[in-house]
């Protein structure tokens, strides 16, 4: 188990309580999870996702994340449209495992940017998990 | 979780980086930082190592012990062993459970003959003080004695085709421990639990190695007196380390046994009527399975009930699941609710090519993604091959009921074939 000195946090990003990111600058935004959800998860092993032009409001689950022992669901940051979905994981769901903030899962068009300020930024989740 | 009990094995455990969790009472390794899906492959590949010393382990000695273990395990001691069906000797181990008079599960076992009224019982996590309660209230005879001897016995697997390969390594006589040693066989003796052919490994510890294991794949359970274990663990990692040998947690015990038709107790067999299950081998069956060959606690019971669900085995056509447990149900393929979930977890060393389940044992190239698989309890029978619905509601996944799940274990293998 990673201890708190060894996760991977990125300012690039807002988090969730539930442990997911997201982007904040584009017209669209990328969604993952963070490194301490994939180390808490262990080995990746399935990536549901939604169909791309799905739309979500903000909390809504959007898929599941499979790991050898259990299901985890994800759950949208942000409200909006699914426009984009990182096929990579079909085959290699491991890859978040290796690096979460690279491997995105779904990629958003918001509904409406300003939800984003009611997110964590990495000092907040890094506060958050130290508990 | 309040003060959990470690194991002498702890420290080593979290040195390594491992993700910890709660296991009857046991703060455990679910994985260490190679990960589950590596750790279960080494076992059906190379071999892994487990830390099972928070298994608890009884000793019943004395005048009228077998007396007492013949009224309570629920297996004939008279015609347990092997094909022939022979008794249980000095040397030969049976599995079999501890039922309540209501038919239900106290506890499943592996009961070792040492000497003619000398046996070792290893049951489940923190269950060393009940089973042996349990024995102790059926105990008719004052010279039979009962001790839970859990904190005194170090306990470790090594699991997977190359265990003995790398077991020979750490064991003074490997030829005369691996000579004539079929499964559910054990040769040698440790601390109290002395037989009459002592066996020590490389180091002088006397050890105790037992053909069984938790994974159905080829292997050994190993005791020795507990301030012995990390040492012998040490050695292991040392002789298997050319070898693919991985240190393995809970998860990849847990996705080995389930791929195997092996049930967790207390999860999968547990406080309901041990019938209509896919252990029924453990009971003492007459061949017309119109009772018992012989009366022991909870037999009346069992064939008086009128407990009609039955628990089944299945296995997905992907790696997709359900968790296990409340909230959660299974429903025929027209939707109706029919049962609920008792294991479900991914065995990552299978998949499937036609509808047919193949394993990487069989071709290491084989791209394996993981099939879910399991046991649900259901209020109907189930043939294999048929459908059921796994869901929490939201997500339906379909599975089939399977009579057996990961194809080419390698658990009953001759010796030979395995240090060939």
């Amino acid at each position: 188990m990673k201890e708190l000195s060894e996760l991977i946090f990125s300012e690039e990003v807002r988090y969730t309580e539930d442990h997911e990111w997201v982007t904040t600058s584009g017209a669209t935004l990328k969604v993952g999870i963070s490194d301490y959800a994939q180390d808490q998860l262990g080995d990746i092993v399935f990536v549901e996702m939604p169909e791309a032009g799905a739309t979500f409001a903000k909390g809504d689950q959007f898929g599941t994340l499979e790991s050898v022992k259990a299901v985890s669901e994800l759950y949208l940051p942000i409200g909006g449209e699914i426009v984009a979905v990182n096929e990579a994981l079909g085959d290699a769901p491991e890859l978040i495992n290796q690096d979460s903030y690279s491997n995105w899962i779904v990629e958003i068009k918001p509904a409406d940017s300003s939800e984003l300020d009611q997110l964590l930024t990495a000092d907040a989740y890094r506060t958050l998990l130290k508990g | 979780m309040d003060n959990p009990k470690k194991t002498v094995l702890h420290g080593w455990h979290v040195e390594q980086g491992a993700n910890m969790a709660s296991f009857g009472n046991y703060d455990m390794p679910l994985w260490y930082k190679t990960g589950a899906k590596a750790e279960h492959l080494a076992v059906i590949q190379a071999a892994g190592i487990f830390d099972t010393s928070h298994m608890a382990v009884v000793a019943v000695r004395g005048q009228g012990a077998r007396e007492l273990l013949q009224l309570c395990l629920c297996k004939d001691l008279r015609t347990c062993v092997g094909k022939e069906k022979t008794p249980l000797v000095a040397g030969r181990c049976v599995y079999g459970v501890f039922l309540d008079d209501d038919g239900t599960v106290i506890d499943d076992a592996i009961l070792y003959q040492l000497q003619a009224e000398s046996f070792m019982v290893v049951v489940n996590a923190g269950m060393g003080g009940v089973v042996a309660g349990h024995l102790q209230k059926h105990a008719s005879s004052p010279d039979v004695v009962i001790n839970d001897l859990t904190d005194k016995v170090g306990k470790m697997d090594i699991q997977g085709p190359l265990a003995a390969a790398i077991l020979q390594k750490v064991l003074v006589d490997p030829g005369g421990v691996f000579h004539q040693l079929p499964y559910f066989s054990f040769k040698g003796g440790f601390g109290t639990f002395a037989t009459d052919c002592p066996q020590t490994l490389v180091d002088g510890t006397p050890v105790l190695v037992s053909r069984t294991g938790y994974t159905g794949e080829f292997g050994f359970e190993l005791f020795v007196a507990i301030d012995r274990l990390l040492p012998l663990w040490l050695m292991l990692l040392e002789a298997g380390r050319e070898s693919g040998l991985l240190a393995c947690g809970l998860a990849a015990r847990d996705s080995l046994r389930a791929g195997a038709v092996l049930p967790l107790s207390h999860q999968d067999i547990g406080a309901w009527p041990f019938l209509h299950n896919p252990w029924q081998f453990a009971l003492a069956w007459n061949d017309g399975r119109t009772g018992f060959t012989k009366d022991f606690i909870g037999a009346a019971a069992l064939l008086k009930t009128s407990w009609r669900k039955y628990t089944l085995a299945f296995a997905g056509f992907d790696p997709r699941k359900i968790n296990a447990g409340e909230g959660n149900w299974v429903t025929n393929e027209a939707g109706e609710p029919i049962g609920t979930i008792l294991t479900c977890t991914t065995d990552m060393a299978i998949g499937r090519v036609d509808g047919v389940i193949v394993s990487v044992a069989d071709n290491k190239d084989f791209p394996a993604k993981g099939l879910c698989c399991g046991f649900v309890l259901l209020d109907r029978n189930c043939a294999p091959g048929e459908r059921v619905v796994l869901t929490d509601g939201k997500r339906k996944i379909a599975v089939e009921i399977r009579a057996d799940i990961r194809p080419n274990r390698t658990a009953r293998r001759p010796m030979d074939k395995m240090l060939a």
